[in-house]
């Protein structure tokens, strides 16, 4: 994100926005792009009212414009009440929303969010993906960057999954979650005594994060699943378990994996799945 | 017409952004001048009249380099380092705009305090000062070029480095620039030295011009001021535009 707002210069290849090369023309990226940054925005001393207000108007809005937008952008991610405050007594989500406000207020052709949802409460967060949403619904391009892929999940029409600063997976939701070759996914919380992984009988991966093992179920296999982890319980290694629908988070796990999952080792498992 | 646009949305969210530094600024500043024009007078009972001039008028020229080459490269060091800059590098706006938006809020919080500078030495000495007419771009150059070199600093050393240096420049105006005393005090290496640097420059010609009855400014230390003031400009415009 910072290449593209010529921030920092890319080592090799390009970007290109509407067919244009933005490395060669960083102001004209910066026109084309609004940005919100990882880092707090310097808006101290400033209103929420007067940060979006402003910022519509350095991105070219004119005043009636940006008082509309602004209007119903603070309605929508419910900020009225902060409206007139002084940013610096703002809590650290509500000032990310008005950071995204700012962002969203005259959008440019591509919206780069960099991890938005942070210190914002969930309820905000739904609010806050709604708006996400709609910037695309409305013709721009979003370029959003988070470690929530739960929520991303449900707002995302494509996704590349990172490593390292390395793309090791990229595709639509649902082309990612078939890589997994299981619609279900059984979640068993181990005993802490417990420090073998059980063998999962289904020949899917068995990832462990931490204290927990994810193991892929194939949907005709779900009451099988649920008689596997109950004899496991009973058999006192596994504290407790929960079968749902397997989720982009557990695509993200299996290829970047836990602290003790790296992901080749998890991209193994993940190809064999597939074949 | 962009540019101006720009400068002045710029202008007033750094105006927004800093309006709760003009107290502390102005107190700060106060200090300063109080700590100069009432304290140098404990410590050498018997001033001669020059001395007094140039301590009322040393004053307002300590507290304009402080705030140009100590406050505002450290916060603009913190600005840096919590990424607020970047941010502010990454809005569609020229840079040129957003550096003349910051210097002007800068010297708009820094000439408040010289002129009240400028009063408390004239009430404590009870000097009748006839400024010159030049007296208000001769401040705004000495504001501006501490500014400048100030900016260049930070824009270009890593933020612990800033803060070191800043510190030791504290010192040298203190202790070791002709702001309150004349050059000629000093050993002929150390007076070549301050030839070169901008603060005697900051001194001349803050002194010539609020008290021109007593010294004159030579034209040097104006041309001194605006390379001083050019290098520094310079140095930071092209950290601001430059990418990592």
């Amino acid at each position: 994100m910072n290449q593209v707002v010529g921030l920092l210069r890319p080592t090799s290849g390009s970007i290109r926005i509407d067919g244009r090369d933005m490395v060669a023309d960083p102001s004209l990226a910066r026109r084309l792009c609004s940005f919100q940054a990882q880092a707090q925005v310097p808006i101290d001393g400033l209103t929420p009212r007067q940060a979006i207000g402003l910022l519509g108007q350095l991105r070219g809005g004119t005043g009636r414009d940006v008082e509309l937008r602004r209007a119903r952008l603070m309605e929508a991610l419910e900020l009225e009440q902060w409206a007139d405050v002084d940013a610096a007594r703002l809590s650290g989500g509500v000032k990310r929303l008005v950071a995204f406000a700012m962002a969203a207020v005259v959008p440019g052709r591509l919206v780069m969010l960099d991890e938005p949802t942070n210190d914002v409460d969930p309820v905000r967060r739904r609010l806050l993906w709604r708006q996400v949403r709609n910037l695309a619904d409305h013709g721009a391009a979003v370029l959003l960057v988070t470690h929530n892929v739960i929520e991303a999940e449900r707002s995302v029409d494509r996704l590349a999954i990172l490593d390292e600063g390395r793309v090791i997976a990229e595709g639509t939701p649902s082309e990612l979650k078939s890589r997994l070759g299981a619609a279900l996914r059984l979640e068993l919380v181990l005993e802490p005594e417990v420090t073998d992984m059980p063998e999962s009988p289904f020949g899917l991966a068995a990832v462990p994060v931490g204290n927990r093992v994810m193991v892929g179920v194939p949907t005709d296999a779900a009451g099988q699943a649920v008689a596997w982890a109950e004899s496991l319980e009973a058999a006192g290694l596994v504290e407790e378990f929960t079968l749902g629908p397997a989720t982009l988070e557990d695509v993200y796990v299996a290829l970047v994996g836990g602290a003790d999952a790296r992901a080749d080792r998890a991209e193994e498992a993940l190809d064999a799945n597939a074949a | 017409m962009q540019m101006l646009r720009s400068y002045r949305l710029l202008v007033t969210w750094q105006a927004l952004r800093k309006k709760s530094y003009l107290p502390l600024m102005l107190a700060v500043q106060t200090l300063f001048t109080l700590g100069i024009v009432l304290g140098y007078p404990l410590l050498f009972p018997t001033l001669d009249r020059i001395s007094i001039y140039l301590i009322a008028t040393g004053a307002p020229a300590i507290s304009m380099v402080s705030v140009g080459l100590v406050a505002l490269p450290q916060t603009v060091g913190e600005q840096k380092t919590e990424g607020s800059l970047a941010y502010m590098r990454s809005l569609p706006v020229p840079r040129l705009a957003y550096l003349a938006a910051d210097l002007t809020v800068w010297l708009a919080i820094v000439i408040p305090g010289v002129v009240l500078g400028i009063m408390v030495g004239a009430w404590r000495f009870g000097l009748d000062l006839q400024v010159s007419p030049l007296v208000v771009p001769a401040m705004l150059l000495v504001a501006l070029t501490s500014a400048c070199i100030g900016y260049a600093i930070a824009s270009v050393l890593p933020y612990m480095l800033t803060v070191v240096i800043t510190q030791a420049i504290v010192v040298f105006v203190f202790m070791f620039s002709p702001l309150t005393f004349l050059p000629d005090k000093l050993p002929w290496w150390f007076e070549a030295i301050h030839r070169v640097l901008p603060i005697q420059a900051m001194g001349e010609v803050t002194r010539g011009t609020i008290a021109p009855g007593q010294f004159t400014v030579p034209l040097e230390a104006f041309v001194t001021l605006g390379i001083w003031c050019v290098i520094g400009f310079g140095v930071t415009y092209s950290a601001m535009t430059r990418r990592g």
